[in-house]
């Protein structure tokens, strides 16, 4: 029990020196405002021993102190701000100790066609800051190249450089092109890594798109990089570079357009240039009839352009060649189909001989138009002999259309919106790229995945507006981050942190914020997601519009913790009806607003966490635990250290405890199905919070002005600390858990909104416009600096997480950013670790992303923090190591993963994705139950949970390991 | 991989006051009532059956174990009848009594029974043979009435007696003497029982208000009193032997015997107690009093989870349990005028047979011949399925490979997928007001107000609410009226009612002047919703008063 009734010490911090600035954090500043804090801290600590006159000295020095610090202000933030120049790499490091940072790993998958490799062994898969090796026998990670896409220096651009394209190179399939879209191009070695570090680099304004073909030059075959590449705001070209062409930065230029084409498509070894620009399609063929091309300059083609009926989004080519007299050989005909922004699919048989010969624009060459599809078609592609075609968009069904009959099959009630489709190379199977940072092959034969790979599924900042947005709609889709990203780990098992999630990018940022219905279950050190439970209402086989064409949006969940013994789990989601629904509702003078207030839907539910399959199971659901004449916002869950139980705050000022018990119904004890005791959980205990008015001077404040408030548990768990109160004064209450009394109440430490508090041994860390730590037995400001972005987003994406373990706290914040007021592409965060008695931060780093969640690593001093790329990152004190996945390659076990032994040929894939969707209980309407025909199906989780189990030493013996994982490949894989 | 298609899940409403219970649901479902009067009227004295025999007894004869448990006895003036648990129907009269006769007890291997009566003497019966009870046993000790005579429960051959002589006397069936008497009651001893799972322990409930636990292998009195308000009428040892319930006066007392205490005092009837008895395999005690009250107690908290009311003050009752699993079959109650009332819960097969049978007969009464050759030919597939499986398994045998006629459910493990309703399949292809008109129908068979509301809520959910309920004409949307006129009162389903009467104000409004038929319902539900304001008025003015005494009690 912390003890609170010491004698206390006014005095305010009194060393601080000039070395603690960093570029979110200034040392504190001391207004005039503090003078008055203090006299009171003073007059409240008159009865005790302290001699007021010797603080009143020390204050009067720390002031002056400040004040020069204060001065120096400006000079500092240029400071911080020249520190960030160190360009080259990712981060920028300070470090004053032994933290360290690891580097990320995740990251988001792009809007970009992963690639087979010829064999079909591997699948390439862009994200957004590295490209990724995945086995497809396995779907295990082979190796990350990492790619320095974002530059720290280019902190004030509003739209940053990114991967536009990827493309396997034609002539020798063991490397790939990447273009980025500042107009690095790397020339990547998949199988080795090599190549990352040195990008050609073209001088372009942006680049567009990128296809590369071989080229027969001088009777060799040669990758050449068509390069789409923006001219002006309205105007483009098409330049053709070789190897020898990138080094010189010279290429050749094909075409000149006088509209903005976003797309190039490539075929039949450069014979055939597609590019499409809004609703045009312009199409070159190969000029060089006869006499062989002996360098790039020679390639020369002639250009056709017609008008399309709608917004072209995804177009597919399919050749189709002979041989010609002479042994060349020559297009026969060209299949086109294009996926347009409106639904529908325009399909053009044999379009070169409809060409007229000569360049003129607008001859109506007239399609088949295939129309299922209700939004964007967001891919479309050929299948491998040509006989259908595959499509798949926001509707989340994979769509089949057999071209002879018009027949269409249907692959239902995916997990989100198809991004990508790419046929294998051998044409048996699909990659599909969904917008929950998953991809998955299936085989075209059974329509079952084969391969899964699922990221972390957190909102990132795209660099692409959607392909929903080319049409105008009636909502909006969010192109900033608004909420931080809710997340938590469990205690019993620190590799699996739990991250609130929707149903993909594009489908929960709809709304006005973010709707976050799911939780993903990640496991870190296999970097998988391992399961989605829903824990807000959702709905994934129902139509996601309303008729009227707005989205419907599911619940956000707000906060989420669990109970120390990882039993628990308290989430709270909130959802209110869109304001407009709400025209007829309006009475009196209410505003829309208020009246979507009034409706708004908040739960607080608890969930019991399965011992064996992890799965949650909703216990209780309180409708409105905390209201006044409406639903209140709950402000703050937390969980207590010791026992199961929850404390929450919300803006009705009250502190309710809950707590479990046995389930009665109607006086008797009921129970489940196998006999165990039920239980259910309820407020134990309800305190009403003092309002800062009562405390002393009697400061109106109307109930109308917004609240904020946060809540921490000591680590004995006999004291709550709640800081609650209105921006102009919030208050930490000290309540005793025990009777649920007052402790103690102590104003003034903090300035603005609270943005979070913690407690560790007997420091109080407040963070809100200032970060303040307070030593609660000595009743002592230790140390408090002010955060230098205040902005509305700022205070959302301002992050405060302590690890216990170390004694350490960890602060995150943006970087202010003069040039742009929400967090939108190209902000920064950075993250300062303190070791809680030292005023001194223990390590400062700026992160090229925004840091969306900062939690601490369970069981180890360190920190995971997730950033708007959908990156982890670990912070580790040196000498831990991070439960982080390597991969294979760098774990040199390739050749092992490849041999086709038992044990590593767990294949993950029907098993992962059923986990994936175990809620919703799979089932497919094309797949037939034969699990005979694939092999055993195990998940990596299961495995580990076996040689996991113990510390080597205290292992079971070898013959039960044996047996167990011999039971795991031998019994019928169950559905769960 | 890819999501099943679930139906719509119904909402959970907070639980209010008096919902029917699980627990009512199932003490309701003892119906199907047989009364069967006594003859003369003659007070049903005492029921009982016999209890739950301990293996040995068990496996005598063939016959006695097919008789076993089938029969109980019903004490009543000065005859004993025995009744078929089976047939509910009266197998054998004894009445070889000179006065009044009192607890017939049948002995748990269902051969004897044993009888005290006014006289003091106590006699043994033959039940098996003839229709008339042969004598096999007489013992005029006691010189005052006998009311309790009972079998132990462990020994075939040992009973037990109360009497007015205030003594309790344990038997041996040859000898002609008791093998022990208990003296130390101060009058009519009423009840008494032997202690389950301890041989040696007996209590004994008497008019002197006291309850004695007495030990045949303790020389001396009681080894254990406890001392009541009021006279007592039954005991009743819980299984477990630890614990015991007393009938005291109006009141139920629970005795702890391992702690030697009271434990607690039920106090749910108003007048006396006369009779408990274990129901539910010991998990439940259900007590008859004069007031005509049956009350089922559950046996944790001795809390009433169900109850019911006799036309006659209750002197007997006793759930009469059969069966393997000795489920509660009867519920046998015994009224002052001389009514034995049979309460039986069918159960499993049966019970599904019986409904079957009552959906038929309605639709025979309706003459729904269509209905009716629907579940005809419903009940004919199943038993062609039933049929086809049978053949299949009794190929097994011979043949190599047997293939499943239906689906893998159970072994597979994969459920079934369910099939959608009709409005579940309307709600979930946007046809919305159509599935509105299908849940608000209040005719419809499967109409239930909370599945109205389920599709309400969601439909707010999913942004339709205007959608559904627009571009009707008088007659559809008058359902809609009424039903929120019907719900817009009740506190679950109030802010629902609330949208959507806001959305038909909005909508139709401007057709008022054209329908009668709308400008009514508009007005009843005016009418309604200014009745529920001025209640909410009422009830805040009414806790400003209460709120204004509390702070003058504070104060105070």
């Amino acid at each position: 029990m912390v003890e609170l009734r010491t004698p206390r010490k006014t005095s305010k911090a009194s060393k601080m020196d000039a070395n603690g600035e960093t570029a979110s954090l200034k040392k504190r500043k001391r207004e005039p405002k503090e003078e008055t804090t203090a006299s009171q801290k003073r007059q409240r600590s008159k009865p005790k021993t302290q001699p007021a006159a010797a603080n009143g000295n020390v204050d009067d020095t720390t002031d002056s102190q400040e004040s020069t610090l204060f001065e120096n202000k400006d000079l500092q933030t240029t400071n911080g701000d020249l520190e960030l120049t160190d360009a080259s790499n990712t981060l920028t490091t300070c470090n004053t100790s032994a933290w360290k940072v690891s580097n990320p790993m995740g990251g988001r998958m792009l809007d970009i066609d992963p690639i087979f490799s010829l064999d079909e062994r591997y699948l390439l898969i862009t994200y957004n800051t590295s490209i990724q090796v995945y086995s497809t026998e396995d779907s295990l990670l082979v190796r990350r190249i990492s790619l320095p896409i974002t530059k720290l220096d280019s902190g004030t651009e509003l739209s940053s450089p990114h991967i536009v394209a990827s493309v396997l190179s034609a002539s020798a399939p063991e490397f790939l092109w990447v273009a980025c879209s500042d107009g690095r191009i790397w020339h990547l070695n998949w199988a080795t890594g090599e190549g990352a570090e040195t990008p050609f680099t073209i001088d372009v304004k942006k680049v567009l798109d990128m296809t590369v073909e071989s080229v027969d030059i001088r009777d060799k075959q040669e990758d050449v990089l068509f390069i789409l590449q923006k001219l002006t705001k309205s105007s483009a070209q098409i330049v053709a570079y070789d190897l020898k062409a990138l080094r010189t930065k010279t290429g050749k230029l094909i075409h000149t357009y006088d509209e903005n084409p976003q797309l190039l498509r490539s075929a039949a070894g450069g014979r055939l240039i597609v590019a499409a620009a809004k609703e045009t399609l312009h199409i070159g063929t190969l000029k060089s009839k006869g006499k062989t091309v002996k360098a790039v300059d020679d390639l020369e083609y002639a250009f056709h352009s017609f008008g399309v009926p709608d917004l072209v989004t995804c177009l597919d080519i399919r050749p189709t060649l002979q041989t010609t007299k002479k042994g060349g050989i020559e297009i026969q005909f060209v299949d086109l189909v294009i996926g347009c922004a409106r639904g529908a699919i325009y399909v053009y048989g044999d379009l070169l001989s409809k060409l007229p010969g000569s360049a003129t624009k607008g001859v109506p060459i007239q399609p088949r138009k295939l129309h299922w599809h209700r939004r964007a078609v967001h891919s479309v592609k050929w299948s491998e002999d040509g006989n259908y075609l595959i499509s798949g968009g926001a509707e989340t069904v994979l769509v089949l259309w057999q071209l002879d009959t018009g027949k269409r099959d249907f692959l239902p009630h995916l997990s989100a919106t198809i991004e990508n489709i790419v046929v294998s190379p051998k044409g048996s199977s699909y990659a599909l790229h969904l917008d929950d940072n998953s991809a998955m092959v299936l085989s075209t034969a059974e329509m079952k995945p084969t391969t899964y790979v699922s990221g972390i599924q957190s909102l990132v900042l795209s660099d692409k507006p959607s392909k929903e947005s080319l049409v105008r709609r009636v909502w909006r889709s969010v192109d900033e981050i608004s909420t931080p990203l809710i997340t938590t780990s469990n205690p019993t098992n620190p590799s699996q942190i739990f991250l609130c999630v929707g149903n993909g990018q594009q489908a929960s940022s709809t709304g006005n914020a973010p709707s976050t219905p799911l939780i993903q279950v990640f496991d870190v050190s296999s970097f998988q997601g391992v399961s989605k439970h829903p824990i807000a209402r959702t709905n994934p086989t129902d139509t996601n519009m309303t008729s009227q064409g707005a989205p419907i949006i599911e619940p956000r969940v707000t906060k989420m913790a669990f109970s120390h013994d990882g039993k628990w789990l308290a989430s709270v989601d909130e959802w209110q009806p869109p304001e407009r629904d709400l025209e007829p509702l309006l009475t009196g003078s209410k505003t829309t607003c208020e009246v979507s207030r009034e409706r708004r839907e908040i739960y607080l539910k608890f969930w019991e966490i399965d011992a064996e399959d992890n799965s949650l199971q909703l216990v209780s659901r309180i409708n409105e635990a905390h209201f006044t004449t409406e639903s209140e916002t709950i402000l703050d869950v937390a969980s207590d250290p010791i026992s199961s139980r929850f404390a929450s705050l919300g803006t009705d000022g009250v502190v309710r405890f809950w707590s479990p018990k046995l389930r009665r119904k109607d006086g008797l004890a009921s129970t489940g199905p196998e006999g165990q005791q039920l239980r259910t959980w309820s407020c134990s205990r309800a305190v009403e919070l003092p309002a800062y008015g009562q405390l002393e001077e009697a400061v109106e404040v109307s109930p109308k002005t917004p609240r904020s408030g946060a809540l921490a548990f000591s680590e004995d768990g006999s004291v709550l600390f709640a800081a609650y109160g209105p921006s102009s004064g919030a208050v930490v209450a000290v309540i005793d858990t025990a009777t649920g009394a007052i402790r103690d109440t102590i104003p003034d430490l903090s300035r603005g909104d609270i943005r979070g508090v913690e407690a560790v041994s007997s420091s109080l860390i407040i963070l809100s416009e200032d970060l303040t730590v307070y030593d609660i037995v000595s009743d002592e400001v230790q140390y408090s600096f002010a955060l230098k972005e205040t902005s509305e987003a700022a205070k959302q994406m301002t992050h405060l997480a302590v690890n216990r373990e170390s004694r350490s706290f960890a602060v995150a914040a943006p970087i202010p950013n003069s040039s742009q007021e929400k967090l939108k592409k190209g902000a920064k965060s950075e993250l300062v670790v303190f070791s809680v008695n030292e005023e001194v931060p223990q390590l400062i780093q700026t992160f090229p992303q925004v840091i969306t969640a900062v939690l601490p690593a369970t069981n180890s001093a360190g920190f995971v923090a997730v950033d708007a790329a959908a990156q982890i990152w670990s912070i580790t004190e040196s000498g831990e190591q991070a439960q982080m996945l390597q991969p294979l390659a760098d774990l040199n076990m390739e050749e092992s993963a490849s041999a086709v032994a038992p044990v590593d040929h767990a294949v993950e894939d029907g098993e992962a994705s059923d986990e994936e969707m175990q809620d919703a209980d799979a089932d497919v309407e094309m797949e037939d139950d034969d699990y005979d025909v694939h092999q055993a199906v195990v998940a990596p989780q299961k495995l580990a949970e076996i040689f996991n189990a113990a510390p080597a030493f205290a292992m079971a013996p070898i013959e039960d390991i044996f047996n167990q994982v011999a039971s795991l490949f031998s019994t019928r894989p169950s559905t769960i | 991989m890819a999501a099943e298609v679930q139906p719509l899940a119904t909402l959970k409403l907070p639980t209010v006051v008096s919902p029917i219970t699980a627990e009512q649901r199932y003490w309701k479902s003892f119906k199907n009532q047989k009364s069967h009067t006594s003859t003369a009227a003659w007070p049903i004295s005492h029921i009982s059956f016999p209890g739950s025999t301990n293996g040995s007894a068990a496996s005598h004869s063939l016959v006695a174990a097919a008789k076993l448990n089938d029969l109980f006895a019903v004490t009543s003036g000065p005859r004993v009848d025995i009744f078929s648990i089976r047939k509910r129907e009266l197998l054998k009269t004894i009445g070889r009594f000179d006065s009044q006769a009192h607890s017939g007890e049948i002995r748990a291997d269902g051969r004897v029974l044993v009888a005290g009566e006014d006289s003091g003497k106590m006699q043994v019966f033959d039940v098996g043979t003839g229709t008339r009870a042969v004598i096999l046993k007489t013992w005029h000790v006691h010189k005052q009435p006998v009311w309790v005579t009972k079998w132990s429960p462990t020994e075939l051959t040992t009973l037990m007696s109360c009497s007015d002589d205030k003594t309790v006397r344990l038997w041996d069936l040859p000898s002609n003497a008791p093998s022990r008497l208990f003296a130390g009651h101060q009058d009519y001893v009423r009840s008494g029982a032997f202690m389950p799972d301890r041989n040696n322990l007996l209590v004994s409930g008497s008019y002197d208000s006291t309850v004695r636990v007495w030990d045949a292998r303790a020389p001396a009195g009681s080894v254990l009193t406890f001392k009541h308000a009021d006279p007592i009428e039954e005991v009743l040892p819980l299984p477990g032997g630890t614990t015991l319930l007393a009938a005291t006066g109006s009141a139920i007392s629970v005795l702890d015997l391992v702690a030697a205490k009271p434990l607690r005092l039920i106090t749910n009837h108003q007048k006396t107690v006369t009779s408990l008895s274990l129901a539910s395999n010991g998990r439940r005690v259900v007590s008859g009093s004069l007031d005509g009250h049956v009350k089922v107690f559950e046996t944790t908290n001795w809390n009433v989870v169900s109850g019911s009311k006799y036309p006659s003050p209750i002197l007997s009752l006793s759930v009469i349990a059969a069966g393997s699993g000795h489920e509660d079959r009867h519920l046998a109650v015994g009224m002052q005028s001389g009514v034995l009332s049979l309460r039986t819960r069918l159960s499993g097969a049966t019970a599904e047979k019986a409904r079957a049978r009552a959906v038929e007969d309605a639709l025979m009464v309706s003459g729904a011949s269509s209905k009716l050759a629907k579940i005809d030919s419903a009940k004919a597939k199943r038993k062609r399925n039933a049929a086809s499986n049978k053949s299949m398994a009794l190929l097994g045998e011979n043949v190599d490979v047997i293939i499943p006629t239906d689906a893998p459910n159970s072994a597979g493990g994969r459920k079934r997928r369910v099939k959608l309703k009709p409005w579940q399949r309307d709600f979930r292809e946007g046809r919305y007001a159509a599935c509105l008109d299908a849940v608000l129908d209040l005719s419809s068979p499967e109409y239930q107000p909370v599945t109205a509301l389920s599709v309400l809520v969601a439909l707010r959910h999913r942004s339709a609410l205007r959608e559904a309920l627009e571009g009707r004409d008088e007659v559809t949307v008058l359902p809609l009226l009424k039903w929120v006129i019907k719900y817009i009162s009740d506190p679950r389903y109030a802010t629902v009612c609330v949208d959507v009467a806001f959305q038909l104000f909005d909508i139709y409004s401007e057709y008022v002047g054209g329908s009668s038929e709308l400008a009514d319902q508009f007005a009843v539900m005016t009418g309604k919703v200014s009745r529920e304001v001025e209640k909410a008025q009422m009830a805040i003015i009414t806790n400003g008063m209460v709120q204004s005494l509390m702070i003058g009690g504070a104060e105070a």
